[in-house]
């Protein structure tokens, strides 16, 4: 697996009126060429503004630190025009909400054919036969004739498909994806992920998808990040983070999932609250509400490789521990070591 | 009684909501002189029994929350009957319209909508108690001090705005305010899809709780069918203001007749990479319900459609105790299944 | 949980829901309120605040320039033009607020009763207030004062009439969103009467974007009576007045500049003052913070 993006120690504050947000905070990741990365966790935890971040589209008030590389190529020391002319070509972007992600006055076919010329030189009829392929390749039933239909015309689901089309349009190497089918029904985004993997297995592109729902992510990627309140917790191949979470965090969000196997019982509940990531606690942001938590939690623990294929952050696992020279954990405590059940 | 779910008490025959051929149409204008309505929900069949959980799915256009803004009197329907305890709610006098709205109450999916932004929410857990007069001022203080206890809300939080909450914290004083007239029927309109997952969970236990301890009955609405499997007892699917299918939630779920049912859980992205969604997909999108189709509203999509399909509107047909679907195909399935069997118990006696 | 007494709960009305400065309009607003409340001050204590009579004329200071004793020179009739503006803020204050207060006794009423009960009501009542609009503002004023007779009151009543339909729209479009909020719904399906609804919900949560309008308002008022006066419609000579000042240190704006710009920048000072409250009121009406 080669590299395509690298991110190293990469933290974003928020300047705000009272001091500032720490958003995400010294999250290292690499993605590799033709993959499928699902980047969970729920609000807040600054999966968005990690991906923003790679993108370039964060607002002024937030400070990126560490390295962001694509292919070797340190983004943050590119001046802005550099930035513009990479989006929409080599890294596009695909947002949750088809309805605002269009110009309501422009047809879709324009919208499409508008985003080659940004990037290409090319004559208006082979920006137009090029977006025609692209609708007919993102399943548009007759797309000659829809060509010239605004998007108000079309259901969220063919709106969906016609964003992608157009972060298609120049072959990005990298396509984010975020929350790309949450405000579609079932039956559609069971259509537009099937789509997905399909764009995937045939351009190669490698895919960032920003999901809160697991079962999305469990369904079509190859590996998954899970974040939490800024912070990078546990990467790992996507059937083994489902099978045996090792981070307490994980754990605890897939035993939160309603699911078969818990009818009629109580879902887990993690007790306390997000921290507030004005005032972070200086180690693990999860200790706080973490059932296993030690001494050791007040400093943050370092991502590190648990085994071959699985990276964690958490002062339970032996890799991690051996980084500060730590013992195993004397007792392991039980995976199902009950985790107190709070208000809220 | 052809309903029966597993949670019917024997004593409890009349079902505590019926709903019988309940239209909502809405009308529409077309620029200026044009016009048409909106078939919302075109003829709705419905039981809930005394705490009970039914689950009503379907997608958008689905006309399942129309129908719970009917249920909970907040929508006037077009036709139909509505009856709670056994009375006519249309035909109830004033105070009896009363006492049923005190009894049905509704909980929505924006908690951050449903709370007045700059009431402190004990107001707003009292504001019901206010209304109906409720005991004397004191005894309503107190009653709001058990409500924030009941749905699980520290008193201290009494005299905060809600902006000052947490999504699952505003929820909670949603349904506070919602308990507070002791209803019986609580109508959830997707109440957890605004949440995050370890919040939803919350909720979701919440829910599960005063259920059991109040024998609370719920007409949960809701698109996200591993929410539904986990809390309901039965399940109605909608399609176009229809119910395709209703049965008890493990029957939908194991064993669905109608092929939309089958399709809506077969595009269930299970949080199990080992359990991958079915490969069959429906194609196409839920149609207007301006124009709904012909015969069987599904036809259009369905994978098994036949010609009578689109001729004809299928009636429900009945599967098991408590078990029926509306669907031409697995009509006729059931009936050549029945005609093998009495074949074959003909071949035995013979 | 339990450790909390029962006495917790049933605080809240009590307890403070926000500092005074963010709901008077913050920053902006505090500064904009300081302005109003010193011109009101200015304007009532006019009679002891002033050097001279504002009537007074003095044959010897025609057009004089500014001195230690007249600190804004005099006018054409020699007449002190501190002392005239100070009390000319009598008279646009007055205008100003009254005709924002008559035309809100008006128009909130309208808009409340159109934007909660809706369709055909609000059809009719909508059409009536744009039946209002479509006149040219100026022209409806001017046409009243035809038939009443210049003055300075009959000025405040063709503001007021001028502001009603304004204020009805803002107040119904207000309406209109709180109405469809799932708490106005709420409080319904928890047997709330659409009394204590209006009262409780819709009141509050639809003032804002009126108040708001009603501080622009103001400010336009203002301008409005001295546009009236400058023409000879609003308040008539001798009264001192703003517009009727510019009108006529118009005449002299070479010679004796300050006849035309001391009454100007008092215009400019109270249009500022009330339009720094709008924009802080509009920030403080967000109950979610989200502009902040």
């Amino acid at each position: 697996m080669t590299a395509l993006v690298e991110l190293q120690d990469v933290s974003v504050d928020y300047a705000g009126h009272g001091g500032s947000v720490s958003a995400v905070q010294n999250v290292s990741l690499t993605l590799g060429e033709n993959e499928t990365f699902g980047l969970v966790g729920e609000s807040g935890c600054g999966k968005t503004t990690l991906s923003m971040a790679l993108m370039g589209l964060l607002p002024a008030s937030a400070r990126v630190t560490g390295q962001l590389l694509f292919r070797g190529q340190d983004l943050l020391a590119m001046s802005e025009a550099e930035r513009r002319q990479q989006r929409g070509d080599e890294l596009s972007m695909v947002f949750q909400d088809p309805a605002t992600s269009l110009d309501p006055t422009f047809g879709i076919g324009y919208q499409v054919a508008e985003t080659v010329r940004a990037h290409r030189r090319v004559s208006r009829g082979e920006s137009k036969a090029r977006a025609l392929a692209l609708l007919r390749e993102v399943g548009i039933p007759a797309a000659e004739s829809r060509y010239a239909d605004p998007p108000h015309r079309l259901s969220g689901g063919m709106r969906q498909r016609v964003v992608m089309a157009a972060a298609l349009a120049n072959d990005p190497s990298l396509l984010l994806a975020d929350e790309p089918t949450t405000a579609l029904d079932v039956t559609i985004q069971a259509q537009v992920l099937d789509l997905l993997a399909e764009l995937q297995r045939k351009h190669g592109t490698t895919i960032l998808l920003i999901a809160h729902d697991l079962g999305v992510v469990a369904q079509i990627c190859d590996r998954v990040g899970v974040m939490y309140a800024g912070q990078l917790v546990e990467v790992a191949p996507v059937a083994e983070l489902f099978a045996a979470p090792r981070h307490p965090y994980t754990r605890a969000l897939l035993e939160a999932l309603p699911s078969r196997g818990r009818r009629g019982r109580s879902l887990r509940v993690i007790g306390g609250q997000v921290p507030d990531l004005s005032d972070p606690p200086s180690g693990c942001r999860f200790a706080d509400r973490c059932p296993h938590r030690m001494d050791v939690c007040a400093t943050v623990p370092p991502l590190v490789d648990s085994d071959s294929r699985r990276r964690i952050a958490c002062w339970l696992d032996p890799a991690t521990r051996a980084t500060a020279g730590l013992p195993p954990v004397p007792a392991a405590p039980t995976p199902d070591a009950p985790i107190a059940v709070g208000p809220s | 009684m052809t309903e029966q779910s597993r949670t019917v008490i024997e004593q409890d025959s009349v079902p505590l909501l019926e709903v019988e051929g309940l239209v909502k149409r809405f009308p529409i204008r077309r620029g200026l002189f044009g016009s048409g309505s909106v078939h919302a929900v075109e003829g709705v069949d419905l039981q809930i029994h005394a705490g009970e959980v039914l689950s009503l799915v379907g997608e958008s256009g689905s006309g399942k929350s129309t129908l719970g803004m009917c249920v909970t009197g907040m929508s006037t329907p077009t036709a139909g009957r509505i009856r709670f305890a056994g009375e006519d709610v249309a035909l109830a006098s004033r105070r009896g319209r009363a006492d049923f709205r005190r009894r049905v109450q509704p909980v929505f999916q924006d908690p951050r909508s449903s709370l007045d932004p700059r009431w402190p929410i004990e107001t707003t857990i009292r504001e019901p108690l206010d209304a109906y007069r409720v005991g004397s001022s004191a005894e309503r203080t107190a009653r709001v001090a058990e409500l924030m206890d009941l749905v699980g809300l520290p008193r201290h939080f009494a005299p905060r705005q809600p902006r000052e909450l947490s999504g699952g914290q505003q929820q909670r004083v949603a349904i506070a305010a919602a308990l507070a007239l002791r209803p019986e029927l609580l109508v959830a309109d997707e109440p957890v899809s605004a949440l995050d997952v370890s919040v939803q969970a919350q909720i979701l236990n919440l829910l599960d709780e005063l259920r059991n301890r109040l024998k609370l009955a719920l007409l949960f609405i809701a698109h996200d069918l591993s929410v539904v499997e986990h809390l309901s007892d039965r399940v109605a699917v909608m399609y176009l203001g229809r119910i395709v299918e209703t049965g008890p939630v493990e029957r939908i779920f194991s064993a669905p007749e109608h092929p939309y049912t089958r399709a809506l859980i077969d595009a269930i992205p299970h949080a199990d990479p080992g359990r991958k969604m079915s490969r069959i997909r429906l194609t196409g999108e839920i149609p207007s319900p301006v124009n709904p189709p012909s015969g069987c509203r599904f036809h259009p999509r369905c994978p098994v459609a036949v010609d009578r399909c689109s001729t004809e509107e299928p009636q429900d047909t009945q599967f098991d105790e408590g078990h029926s679907a509306a669907c031409h195909v697995a009509a006729a399935a059931l009936a050549q299944r029945g005609s093998i069997i009495s074949v074959l118990s003909e071949g035995a006696t013979s | 949980m339990t450790a909390h007494p029962v006495a917790e709960v049933g605080k809240a009305a009590r307890a403070p829901r926000r500092r005074l400065r963010t709901r008077l309009g913050g920053r902006e607003g505090l500064a904009g309120w300081t302005i109003v409340f010193i011109l009101i001050a200015v304007a009532i204590l006019a009679p002891i605040l002033a050097p001279h009579s504002p009537e007074a004329i003095d044959g010897n200071r025609i057009l004089a320039a500014p001195t230690a004793t007249h600190p804004f020179g005099s006018d054409d009739l020699g007449r002190d033009v501190l002392s005239r503006v100070l009390y000319a803020y009598r008279v646009s204050l007055g205008i100003a607020v009254g005709s924002v207060l008559l035309a809100m006794a008006v128009g909130l009423p309208i808009g409340v009763f159109a934007g909660y009960v809706g369709g055909w009501t609000d059809l009719i009542l909508m059409r009536l207030i744009d039946l209002l609009l479509s006149f040219p503002a100026l022209l409806l004023a001017i046409s009243l004062i035809a038939i009443l007779g210049p003055g300075s009151l009959v000025a405040l009543l063709a503001i007021a009439i001028i502001y009603v339909p304004i204020m009805a729209r803002v107040v119904r479009s207000s309406v209109l969103v709180v109405r469809g909020q799932a708490y106005v719904r709420g409080a319904r399906a928890r047997g709330a009467s659409h009394l204590s609804i209006v009262r409780g919900h819709v009141l509050p949560n639809a003032i804002g974007p009126a108040l708001v309008q009603a501080s622009v308002l103001m400010a336009f008022a203002i301008v409005i009576e001295a546009a009236l006066s400058f023409l000879g419609l609003g308040s008539q000579p001798p009264t001192p007045e703003l517009g009727l000042m510019l009108a006529d240190g118009n005449n002299y704006l070479t010679q004796a500049p300050w006849v035309e710009i001391f009454p100007g920048l008092g215009i400019a000072i109270s249009v500022l003052a009330f339009n720094l409250i709008g924009d802080g009121l509009r920030r403080s009406f967000d109950p979610n913070g989200i502009t902040r």
